[in-house]
Parts: structure tokens; sequence; C-alpha cells
């Protein structure tokens, strides 16, 4: 008897599911249409687009996850939240001449950065050629003397180059996960030695998993002072050296830089909402031990981080 | 029970290990080589590589060895080789790809280079237990074809319960470095059991 139950449940759950992906189909596609599909050496990647705006998302698992996205009617703008908090990073460094992101996307940060910054150099680092075409095709990204792209693996472009940074961003998402190469304590390590002095390195990470405490503890490992932003969603994570910055001393630094260039998202309202990392609870990351998969299953509280901060003084 | 069925139950227990410490150290290889290569699918397309050409090598030499000498004890010596090898790597490892990198690259050449400094070695010698574990069990040629069949079969399930459990169960709550040299003791170990079993394994041949 039991047998015959638990398929005729397992049909029905399969029906209901299948009635409610009917419903939600025409609506998803009717605001987005597909543009281009290309399945490239590293991802999937799909272009999805309508009259105002565009965003390139990887497919994993059935499911789409959005990695850059543009507002037809305002390319300058940053549409997606923390993207806007992924530049904050410009208002700790004593100068930004230089800055490297690891993880193009659609490079809409790096062409804003490259737009509101006219003295400062940008290399992109992108490990999917694809994804750099596409960038290009799409968002408007386009390579000067002063923002050029490189393919490469964020890690081994680091380590094969020795050039200095005062910032360096890293979004280096594929789908859902950060590959755990570039979670390590021997990657901040590498990245720390990359930075000029007062440099920053810059990373957005997803709250949303057991994942969160072990990256962000590990940043915290390696650089003295972490501060983290709250992007709506993922978690902006700022790692410097040197011991923690009054939040006196970072508005005036982030009012210096603002006055100068006028940056469309201002620098000091960025900057207030800074939270500072002191209470770090994740075991920390190395090259020898880190069960990414493993932490990633775990999910907890989008908000939970914020026990493991306290404001700024 | 007969003293061919202990030596048959010992060899095919050898060969499903050695089948899972084979493929154990091929999953363990990618730890090693996305922080200096990425991880992407060239990584994986050397290692693969690297680890069948290992294979190759390894029953090519195996089979020659085993019918000039036949020696358990040989093939023993070669395990316990292979593992001091394995047993060594987290010493030289990051010193040898960090300079691979720089001074040959992270493309084909580079990673594939870098798998096989890893791997060739020690897994070729590993695989040289293939053909002697045939031809010792190959008591008679009337049974030829399931020997054969027993002794890849089951070093085959060792190789999936490696591939499996390395990657769902061990990388997950050990490190790395600590597994590697848990696999590494474990060939030295069936090493030493070839060459104490030496005898007892050369049985009355065919």
């Amino acid at each position: 008897m039991r047998k015959w139950c638990l398929p005729r449940r397992m049909a029905f759950a399969g029906l209901a599911s299948l009635a409610i992906v009917a419903v939600l189909a025409p609506v998803a596609a009717a605001a987005n249409e597909l543009l281009e599909k290309r399945e490239s050496l590293y991802n999937n990647i799909f272009i999805f687009g309508d009259k105002d705006a565009v965003s390139m998302t990887f497919g994993q698992n059935k499911r789409y996850y959005t990695e850059s996205a543009m507002q037809l009617s305002d390319p300058g703008g940053l549409s997606v939240e923390y993207t806007r908090y992924m530049t904050v990073g410009v208002a700790y460094p004593p100068k930004i001449e230089r800055i490297a992101e690891i993880g193009l996307g659609g490079g809409r940060t790096v062409s804003y950065l490259s737009a509101s910054l006219p003295d400062t150099g940008i290399l992109a680092i992108e490990l999917d050629k694809d994804v750099v075409d596409l960038a290009k095709k799409y968002f408007k990204f386009q390579e000067s003397a002063r923002l050029r792209a490189v393919v490469s693996d964020g890690r081994a472009f680091l380590l094969k180059d020795s050039a200095k940074w005062d910032v360096i961003l890293i979004d280096a998402y594929r789908g859902p996960f950060v590959p755990f190469h570039l979670l390590t304590r021997e990657f901040y390590t590498l990245v720390k030695s990359r930075l000029n002095p007062g440099g920053v390195v810059v990373q957005n990470i997803e709250p949303s998993t057991m994942l969160f405490d072990s990256a962000s503890a590990t940043l915290k490992s390696v650089f003295p002072s972490v501060d983290l932003y709250d992007g709506g969603g993922n978690v902006v994570a700022v790692g410097y050296d040197g011991p923690q910055l009054s939040q006196a001393e970072l508005l005036a630094r982030a009012a210096k830089v603002q006055a100068r260039y006028k940056l469309r998202y201002d620098l000091t309202k960025l900057a207030a909402e800074r939270r500072v990392l002191n209470r770090p609870t994740g075991k920390i990351l190395t090259d020898d031990f880190a069960p990414v998969e493993t932490m990633r299953a775990i999910e907890q509280k989008n908000e939970k981080w914020k026990e493991q901060t306290e404001a700024p003084r | 029970m007969q003293s061919s069925h202990l030596r048959g139950i010992l060899l095919l227990s050898l060969a499903l290990i050695l089948g899972f410490a084979l493929m154990g150290f091929e999953m363990l290889g990618s730890r090693y080589l996305y922080p200096y290569f990425g991880g992407g699918i060239n990584t994986w397309a050397s290692l693969i590589a690297t680890v069948l050409v290992a294979l190759m090598l390894g029953y090519l030499i195996g089979g020659a060895l085993v019918d000039r000498t036949m020696s358990p004890r040989l093939c023993g010596a070669l395990l316990v080789v292979a593992g001091i090898y394995l047993f060594t790597i987290p010493l030289w490892v990051d010193p040898l790809f960090a300079w691979m990198l720089t001074s040959v690259g992270d493309g084909m050449a580079g990673i594939t280079f870098a798998a096989t400094m890893l791997l060739m070695l020690p897994l070729t010698l590993i695989s040289v237990f293939t053909p002697f574990a045939v031809r010792l069990l190959l008591v008679s040629v009337a049974f030829g074809g399931r020997i054969v069949s027993y002794v890849y079969g089951v070093s085959t399930i060792g190789n999936v319960l490696g591939t499996l459990v390395t990657t769902f169960l061990l990388v997950p709550s050990f490190g790395s470095r600590a597994l590697t040299m848990f696999f590494a003791g474990v060939t030295i170990a069936c090493g030493i059991v070839m060459m104490l079993c030496d005898r007892f394994l050369r049985g009355t041949q065919a």
C-alpha cells in the first residue's frame, strides 16, 4: 500500500510545480527576452534584455544567477545596489592611481570608476574571454588607454604580475559561488602583497550561507581591519592593513575624494553605512582546507552577519 | 579455505584499495592545481589526461616486468616508491608550481607540466600493480577472462569509491595535505604487504 502512495504524492507535487512554472514562465518571458546564449569554456552565459534593461546571467542547476545588469536609459549608473558600495574602496587609500578588478561581469563598476576618476588606470582581470566579449557587445564596456581587460585567472595573474595597486576589487562569482582558491588565507596574503601602502581590497560576499562567516574571518586573518557594507542582499567587505580608521577620518578622506571628483554615488554617503567587523566567527579557509561547497550548503539568515560587527567610532 | 582463494582475496583487496587511492590522488590533484592554474575545464583536462597517460604507462611497464620476473616483491617496492613520492608532495608543491606559473605560464603546457610533476611518476608506479595482479592470479588459462574481469572490475569499484568518497566526504572534512599523506601511507602499506607476502603471492603458477 505504501509503495503506491508515495509515487502518487510525488506525481501530484510534480504536477503542481509544473503549473507554477506554467504561470510564471510567460510573465518572465514578457519582461525579459533572451538576447543571446553562449556556452563558454567556463560558463553558460545568458544575456536577457527588454526595452530598458539588459542583464548577464550564468545558468546553473536550472537557475539563473545575475552577474551584471544595466539600465539602457542610464548606462553610466550602477543599477545593482552592492556595486555602488564596491566603489567606496576609493575613499580609503592616500592615492587612487591604479585599480585592479578580478571578475569583470558586464564591466559596469570599472566603467563607472574609469569615467569618474580621469587620472586612474584600471585593469579588469577576467577568466572568461566570452564574458569580456559580451560585456563589450551588450554593456558598453570599452577598453581605452586607462581601462584595460586581460583574460586570466585572477589569482594566477596576481602571482605572475608583481605590479602593485591602490585598490583591488574582487567580484569573481561563477553562478552562485566563488572558486575556493579566491577565498583562502594564501590568496588574501597574495592580494595584500600586491597593494601599495594604504591600499585596500574590496570584495563582494554573499551573506546568506555559512561561507560568509569563513570568508570574512579569513579576510580578517590577513587584513587587520575589515569594514562591511550592507549592499542590499550582498555584503561588500573592505580590508586594509594597519589599525582601524576612525569614522571621522574615513569620512574626511571620502569627502576629499568626493570634492575632487564629484562622484555620482556620494562616497561620504556610502562610507556612512560602514560597519566594522570585530567579532569574526567563521573558520579560516586555507589552500589546504577550504570546504566551500559544504559551507555554501548551510544557509543562514541574511541579516545575521551584522552580529559580528559594530558601528565604527 | 584454499590458499589460492586467500591469494585472490588479498590481491583483489589490494586492487580495491589502490584503485581508491589512485582516484583519491586525482581529486586531490585538483586542489593543488586550482590556486595556481585556476579551476576551469582546462585544469581538469590536463589532470585527467595525465592520469590516463600514467595508467597506460603503468600497464605497459607492469606487463613487461611481470612476464620477466613475476616478483610481488618488485611490485611492492614500486608501490613503496610511489607512496614516498606522494608523501613528499606537500613539501615541494607550492614553490614548484609558483615557479612553473611564472616560467611556463598557465596555458595547456604549464598545467599539463604541473599535473605531470604532481602525479605522473607515482600513478604510473601504482598502476603497474594491475598486470601483476592479473598474472599472479592466473593459475589456469581456462579462467583467464574472469581473472582479468575481476581485477579490472574490483579496481574500478575502488576508482569510483575513491572519486566519490574523497570529493564528498574526505575533502570537506580534512585538509588536502593530510589526505595526501594518508593516501600515500596507504600506498606504502600496500607495497609492504606485497613485499612481505612475496612467497605466498607467487603460489603455484600456471
